[in-house]
């Protein structure tokens, strides 16, 4: 277990705020360090403009949820941060992401140095049609030559840590298709912090398991901010309150606020955060 | 009183529908019995000819056993007939075609899903489609006037002055350059079959989930490394079977391979020298063969084999894509 960091010693104190029977996290806990800065974001498919001017950061090692009802560019911010809307032509961005001072989001960025620095998670477990071991081995693989028994070592760090470690070690060599949906999108957490990302992006991580398996998720991110910045986008406005220390509400394509978790919950300055975290429209 | 006015019914509820037409009860039946009849027939079409090939051959099979499919003799003046020459050829060829064409098949269907410009994929794409179009006596041609040749004065020389010498695969490529034989008839092979292994292939690679590529591509792989990575892995087993499906194309093509092939009987240690593949024989000595005679029974069971041939790589094919042809 490595010893707690910084980040976990100014975020760890969580007082609970309560809303509306949720458990919101304290307003007081969210990190003055930015890891990940979007200035002035404009986002476009073809002609239709799908983010308007955002600005916001991602506080280091901390929990960043992003609500807001269906179309409202949640979904297409988190594929901005990593360039995969780089895959589709005609999808374009403007304004600046800046990670280590860099602007991820210029021309001739390297896209798969820069996706090996901000991982994915997303909202269909998709694990490879292949060994357990070797889904995990797979992503390591790419950006690192390890001998065998360091890549061991990685592997069973990397599922240890995805809190899935003791359901698979007598299993390795059996196909990941065979396991139940929420230890596939374990699986594919392990394989993303295999490769020891920086930033970790959960897209609706858990829409599309049972509410035992979102649990478990769900605690596996909160142990996840120890040593990694998160951003999850999610529908399920609980979840947003359980996991994230910082919230943010997105709709049509703007960002309405965004504000330590605790406040948003209970005090939104906006009206229309108002009305959606008190369920009267999305 | 409220009237049914505002019903869109033009007749009181009560009325009984009418028809004007109706094919009654003998209409259906008789249209029943049709299509039962169209659906038998295709089988007994089948059975019917593989039986009849099978009668037709067995005169043949009588007078030469079970050796008759490795014998290399073929000989009408003695009446001495043997598959093994043509058997050899047919396979050769074709699995040499395969092994041109696969690389290439996959090099246009890995373009085509992944690399080209979204506004040069359709006619790319129906352009492979259209060669599938072209009848295979215009490639025969085109392969005995122009392939041939070329094959002939620079290929084949400059191959066999430098391969040729290495010891062991050397043997594959030595001899006189005729232009024509088993390598020339299995490149034109591969160019005819070319369009069904890659349009196959792209159909499967287009049948990759995004997610799956999305996934792999967000733990840093390049397009490749995502190609070999996820995408090969996902569709390998449909990927075989395109490959058989081009494999049973080219075991039973007939009029380009009789065209290139040189159509000799006898099995040369180089793949420059002249063979014979079962079709190539057939087209070429069926119209010499007396009614009844030993030489037609024999062709007809060279097409037995071929039909046999054909029937299991089809069918393993066909077994293989089961997955895709549902979808």
């Amino acid at each position: 277990m490595t010893p707690p960091s910084d980040a976990e010693t100014t975020s760890g104190t969580t007082q609970n705020a309560s809303f509306g029977g949720m458990q919101a996290r304290s307003a007081v806990a969210l990190n003055e360090t930015a890891r990940v800065t979007v200035r002035n974001l404009d986002f476009y498919y073809g002609a239709n403009k799908a983010l308007k001017g955002i600005n916001f950061l991602l506080p280091e090692k901390q929990v960043t949820g992003m609500i807001g009802p269906s179309g409202c560019g949640k979904s297409t911010l988190l594929r901005v941060l990593n360039r995969m809307y780089s895959l589709y032509p005609g999808q374009r961005a403007e304004g600046e992401v800046l990670m280590d001072g860099e602007n991820i989001i210029a021309d001739g960025v390297d896209m798969n140095a820069l996706r090996a620095k901000i991982g994915m998670v997303f909202q269909k477990p998709t694990p490879f049609p292949m060994s357990i071991y070797d889904n995990i081995a797979f992503g390591i693989r790419l950006h690192e030559k390890l001998n065998k028994a360091q890549m061991d070592e990685r592997i069973e760090w990397a599922l240890s840590r995805a809190a899935i470690w003791g359901e698979v070690k007598d299993r390795l060599n059996s196909s990941a298709m065979g396991l139940s949906g929420g230890q596939q999108q374990r699986l594919c957490i392990a394989r993303t912090i295999a490769v020891r990302p920086e930033v970790i992006l959960f897209d609706e991580p858990t829409s599309a398991l049972d509410p035992i398996s979102t649990l478990k998720i769900e605690e596996l991110i909160d142990e996840l901010k120890r040593d990694f910045t998160i951003a999850i986008v999610t529908h399920n406005m609980q979840q947003a309150a359980r996991c994230a220390d910082q919230v943010a509400f997105f709709y049509l394509g703007e960002l309405i606020e965004v504000a330590p978790a605790g406040q948003l919950f209970t005090a939104p300055k906006h009206p229309k955060t108002q009305e959606y975290i008190t369920g009267r429209f999305g | 009183m409220q009237q049914a006015a505002t019903l869109p019914l033009g007749a009181p509820m009560d009325a009984k529908p009418h028809r004007t037409a109706s094919p009654g009860r003998f209409g259906d039946t008789v249209f029943s019995a049709a299509c039962h009849a169209a659906g038998g027939f295709v089988l007994l079409l089948l059975g019917g000819i593989i039986v009849e090939l099978f009668i037709g051959g067995l005169p043949a099979f009588r007078a030469f056993g079970l050796p008759f499919i490795w014998s290399t003799e073929w000989d009408p003046v003695t009446e001495v007939f043997g598959a093994g020459v043509s058997i050899y050829g047919t396979i050769v060829t074709a699995v040499l075609a395969i092994l041109l064409a696969v690389p290439v098949a996959f090099g246009v269907a890995f373009y085509l899903t992944e690399l080209s410009p979204p506004w040069l994929r359709r006619p790319v794409g129906t352009a492979v489609e259209l060669l599938a179009a072209v009848p295979s006596i215009i490639y025969g041609m085109w392969g005995f006037f122009l392939i041939a040749p070329i094959m002939g004065q620079y290929v084949q020389p400059a191959v066999i002055d430098t391969i040729g010498e290495l010891p062991l695969i050397g043997e594959l490529f030595q001899g006189p350059p005729f232009g024509t034989g088993i390598f020339t008839a299995a490149l034109i092979l591969a160019i005819m079959i070319l369009p069904f292994i890659a349009a196959t292939m792209r159909d499967v690679f287009e049948q990759v989930p995004p997610v799956f590529k999305e996934s792999a591509y967000g733990l840093g792989c390049t397009t490749w490394e995502v190609m070999r990575g996820v995408v090969l892995p996902y569709t390998r087993i449909s990927v075989v079977g395109g490959i058989m499906l081009g494999l049973g194309r080219a075991l039973g093509e007939t009029m380009a391979v009789t065209f290139v092939i040189g159509n000799a009987n006898r099995i040369s240690t180089s793949l420059f020298g002249p063979g014979n593949t079962i079709a190539s024989v057939v087209a070429l000595e069926f119209g010499e063969s007396e009614m009844g005679s030993l030489k037609l029974s024999a062709l007809l069971a060279l097409g037995f084999i071929l039909f046999v041939l054909s029937f299991i790589v089809l069918a393993a094919s066909r077994f293989l894509l089961r997955s895709r042809l549902k979808a």
